[in-house]
């Protein structure tokens, strides 16, 4: 598994350098020869561990995930997040996070996960828009109120 | 002697007083939240305060400004996520801490070393400063090159197991600070012909995504439904043993003298100093091996490194008009706005005003030691006692309020995303994160820096090498590389005599 | 439960916003600079930002987006909606000087020019032992030791030091230009002899005229500038028509409601008179100046044009 990852990593690095080293082709003087220089580098770099890992023997276990489905829905809930909060605004995004990750994690005591989304809703209300009077993403519900009346 | 008598009569009022107060804790508040930063809340605050009294508005930004930079280790130690730049270096040793169970013990010497590095440079800003502030001037592009290959040799520290895949992250860390407009060519690089690349990669973009997801997604991981209850938060207050504090000792005087440092020259940053102080108390050890692994001189030496650069960086701005950062630029237009000119004569100008604002860089380290604890262990250690499945969507949501109040582009978020998400699987196979973030502070500062030192020495390279300070700055990073090989092969030899 | 409350409270604050341009402004205005915290532009924009508030009775949240000088944030703000609730606030770099060296995505006519704020002239300062003792000596030594100068500037193909190649261009002098990251940077460098001449804004290098460490003896405006005696303003030197300014100016996005410009720029003069503001404005070496809607789109342009040449000339 380790051995696995490694050669995997080694083939990642390797071709960004490349990536970034023929990019760099295109830039003038100084400019283009650092980052060059750095994109080689990262090659090599990546090779040595790549190859490092062909000829090792040992192959240790290494795990990547340690509970893939769980990582997956955090990761698919933020991702889901992000893409919403501009849509329907920062506050109401941010409430049905705070009131479906846990759900979705396998949390059932849903007026506990409630009590704490407002409560934290709330805070961050105070510090972002009232202290601070940070702009954060409007919310869709005002506007349609807003248009509708 | 009357004068700091005078200055510390000036600031002990009421309004100066309460401001430090309010403005220490606020600034624990904002270290603490990834994302948000000191520069972001004075600059936010400042406007605010050009109608109050000059002092009042000063101690507001020297109570953010220290405050913060001890607020970053709160996170860093609980949760492994670095509240600001300057506290990566206290993740190193400040969450194995946490994790044997000592979490306490790691916040409170977080909180004095931070304290001790605050005062230390206040104490300096306050004495030696203006005198030094001179000889930065000495330091050109020759000289600030060799202090970025100096930052970037700390390196060594923070490679863990495998120094090739340490080193291919830093060099990657080298390629995204490379994005963006070239300032010395105006030419774009790796932007994709995205205009919100122009710019480059923001680091604090980078930095939350990278250090903050990771753990977020471990506790998804780790699926607790429960939460700690209060006893096995162990959290109460562990005196420190006899001497402990005396072992620190060492520590914070060195950590000082390189914040103090670092932080003098105008433009070196405060995120360096914790980093070089950390790879000096390493070095320094006895038991290097035990560093990563839960040494509190480790917290202590990045706490007290990272606090000591605050006041510092101040003597340049004060003594010379040179803003050496972006709180300093922050604290001279406010000065301007209350009608003082910066520049050398700032001090006679008004020394009422430039001593009231020394004191209340020191008072406001004196107050971490009062404040800081109980806001560490009070508050931010509460919120574990909620169910880590609550915390997820709570850390996520001000990772994202803190990156997206930064540049106001929801693209910044999927920044974050990604750099998370690299960051979780580089972390799994060994990569460490640490040098890619050091890369991106210190790649364009070495790139820029060399290439003006060649275009005013008209491309001829033995400048970098034969003024008297860079020669002594090239001799001390090769001594500083050098070292722990040194030290090593030595402590073999003897090894294998016995 | 509570979510019900959230809403009835969301219906609430909406079924007060109901647009309507007579009462405009009825919501916080974002106001966008295209540079960090703590500059000259951020100061002087968060500094208005106040007066603006109290005349127009909302309060401006103020947003910074650094980079790429200024294009970064022009690019972002650009894409702004012109219902008069997105400001940006600007020096004149980001749009007549940034586009000639970058490849951006806007133009000139991007934008809906409001007013212009204040403005000032850059500066060009020797130490104290330069064999020269006024503007007209200072060309000449340049222009008899060509490439034996390094002159500071605020960064490649910035407003400072194209208005010194103007300069420069037309008198056949060679320098050679070391571009750092801000006036203070500059400062830094000029002060500890790594470069020979200080190019910049002149607030920042004023007190080490005072002390006479620095003699000014150009300035980037066609008048003389009574804080720097000793400095020749172009007219003098008969170069009145290649005068380079710093200047700044609130605009908004491209198509935006003329009647809302007009009551902006309006109350935008207002403010910038205001006693307390030019006061402020002295403390760092600028004039007011107000040009107003579409004089202001003029100006933008003239200067653009007259860049672009320059540039061209330079080869950047």
């Amino acid at each position: 598994m380790e051995r696995r990852q490694d050669i995997v990593l080694g083939a990642v690095f390797t071709a960004l350098g490349i990536a970034a080293a023929w990019m760099a082709t295109s830039y003038s003087g100084a400019g283009g020869l650092y980052p060059m220089v750095l994109g080689v580098i990262l090659t090599l770099l990546g090779a040595v561990v790549a190859a490092r890992a062909i000829r090792s023997g040992a192959d240790k276990e290494r795990v990547l995930i340690g509970a893939p489905v769980k990582m997956v829905t955090a990761i698919a809930a933020g991702a889901l997040y992000v893409a919403l909060v501009v849509p329907l605004g920062f506050y109401t995004a941010s409430f049905l996070l705070m009131l479906f990750l846990p759900i979705a994690l396998g949390f059932r005591q849903g007026l506990y996960a409630l009590i704490v989304a407002v409560v934290f809703m709330g805070l961050v209300y105070l510090v972002f828009s009232v202290l601070l009077e940070k702009p954060l993403p409007r919310e869709a519900l005002v506007s349609l109120f807003g248009t509708g009346g | 002697m009357d004068f700091y008598v005078s200055a510390l009569a000036n600031v002990l009022t009421f309004g100066p007083l309460a401001a430090m107060i309010g403005a220490t804790l606020l600034g624990v508040f904002i270290g603490a939240l990834p994302g948000l930063n000191p520069v972001m809340a004075i600059a936010l605050l400042l406007p605010l305060t050009y109608s109050m009294e000059p002092l009042v508005a000063l101690a507001m930004v020297a109570g953010i400004y220290n405050g913060s930079m001890y607020g970053g280790a709160i996170p860093a130690i609980l949760l492994r996520i670095p509240g600001t730049p300057a506290s990566i270096a206290t993740t190193f040793d400040g969450f194995p801490m946490a994790d044997k169970g000592e979490a306490a013990k790691a916040l409170k010497i977080a909180c004095w070393s931070s304290a001790v590095g605050g005062i230390a440079s206040a104490i300096a800003l306050m004495t030696v400063g203006p005198l030094l502030a001179r000889v930065t001037l000495f330091f050109g592009p020759a000289e600030y090159f060799w202090i970025a290959i100096f930052g970037m040799a700390s390196v060594g520290v923070m490679v863990g197991s495998d120094p090739i895949k340490g080193i291919m992250a830093a060099v990657l860390g080298l390629l995204i600070g490379t994005m963006g407009i070239d300032s010395l060519s105006g030419q774009a690089r790796y932007t994709f012909e995205q205009t919100w690349l122009l710019g480059g990669l923001d680091l604090i973009v980078v930095l939350v995504g990278l250090y903050a997801l990771p753990p977020v997604l471990q506790l998804a991981e780790k699926c607790d439904l429960k939460g700690l209850s209060a006893a096995q938060l162990k959290l109460t207050d562990v005196p420190f043993k006899r001497g402990e504090i005396r072992g620190l000792f060492p520590t914070w005087l060195r950590s000082s003298g390189i914040g103090i440092s670092v932080g003098i020259l105008p433009g070196a940053g405060g995120n360096i100093a914790a980093f070089l102080s950390y790879n000096a108390a390493k070095n320094a050890s006895k038991e290097p091996d035990s560093f990563g692994k839960g040494n509190p001189q480790g917290v202590a030496a990045a706490e007290c490194g990272n606090n000591a650069d605050n006041a510092a960086s101040m003597i340049p701005a004060l003594s010379l008009g040179i803003p050496g950062n972006v709180v300093a630029a922050l604290v001279l237009s406010a000065l301007t706005i209350h009608g003082l000119q910066p520049g050398p004569q700032l001090f006679h100008q008004n020394p009422g005003l430039v001593g009231g604002f020394m004191m209340e860089m020191l008072i406001t380290s004196l107050l971490i030691f009062l404040l800081g604890g109980a806001v560490a262990t009070r508050v931010f250690a509460q919120f574990q006692r909620l169910p880590g499945v609550l915390l997820v969507p709570s850390i996520l949501i001000l990772m994202c309020v803190g990156v997206y109040v930064i540049n106001g582009r929801p693209v910044d978020l999927w920044v974050m995303l990604a750099a998370g998400v690299a960051g979780y699987f580089l972390e799994k196979v060994n990569v460490p994160l640490a040098p890619i973030i050091l890369g991106m502070i210190l790649g364009p500062m070495a790139e820029q820096s060399v290439r003006r030192a060649l275009l005013i020495s008209r491309g001829d390279a033995t400048e970098l090498l034969t003024r008297p300070i860079s020669a002594t700055l090239a001799i001390a990073t090769l001594l500083m590389i050098t070292w722990p090989i040194v030290k090593a092969m030595r402590s073999r030899r003897a090894a294998a005599r016995t | 439960m509570t979510i019900k409350t959230t809403l009835v409270g969301l219906a609430a604050a909406a079924a007060l916003a109901t647009p309507a341009l007579a009462e405009y402004p009825e919501r916080a205005i974002e106001l966008t600079i295209p540079a960090g915290a703590g500059g000259g532009t951020d100061t002087s924009a968060r500094k208005l930002a106040i007066l603006l508030e109290e005349a127009l009775g909302t309060s401006i949240a103020v947003l910074n987006v650094g980079g790429g000088g200024g294009s970064v944030g022009a690019s972002q703000f650009m894409q702004a909606k012109p219902d008069g609730y997105s400001l940006f606030a600007t020096w004149n770099s980001p749009l007549t000087t940034v586009p000639q060296v970058q490849n951006v995505a806007y133009s000139l006519d991007s934008f809906t020019p409001i007013a212009s704020t204040s403005e000032t002239a850059y500066t060009l300062c020797v130490k104290a032992d330069f064999p020269a003792d006024d503007g007209a000596g200072f060309l000449e030594e340049l222009a008899a030791n060509p490439a034996k100068y390094t002159y500071g500037n605020d960064g490649i193909g910035g407003t400072m030091q194209l208005a010194a190649e103007r300069i420069f261009q037309t008198k056949g002098i060679e320098a050679i230009a070391i571009p750092f990251g801000g006036a203070g940077e500059t400062l830094q460098n000029f002060l500890g002899g790594h470069v020979d001449i200080y190019g910049g804004s002149i607030s920042t290098v004023l007190p080490y005229v005072e002390t006479g460490e620095a003699k000014c003896l150009l300035v980037t405006s066609a008048a003389d500038v009574p804080a720097l005696p000793q400095a020749s303003g172009l007219e003098a030197l008969g170069m009145g028509d290649k005068e380079t300014l710093l200047w700044r100016a609130i605009l908004g996005p491209k198509d935006m409601d003329p009647a809302i410009v007009e009551l902006l720029a309006d109350t935008i003069e207002a403010s910038v008179n205001d006693p307390g503001y030019v006061e402020f404005l002295a403390t760092k070496g600028e004039v007011p100046n107000v040009v107003k809607g579409d004089d202001l789109g003029t100006r933008l342009q003239a200067e653009f044009d007259a860049l672009a040449q320059v540039s061209k000339g330079l080869g950047l």
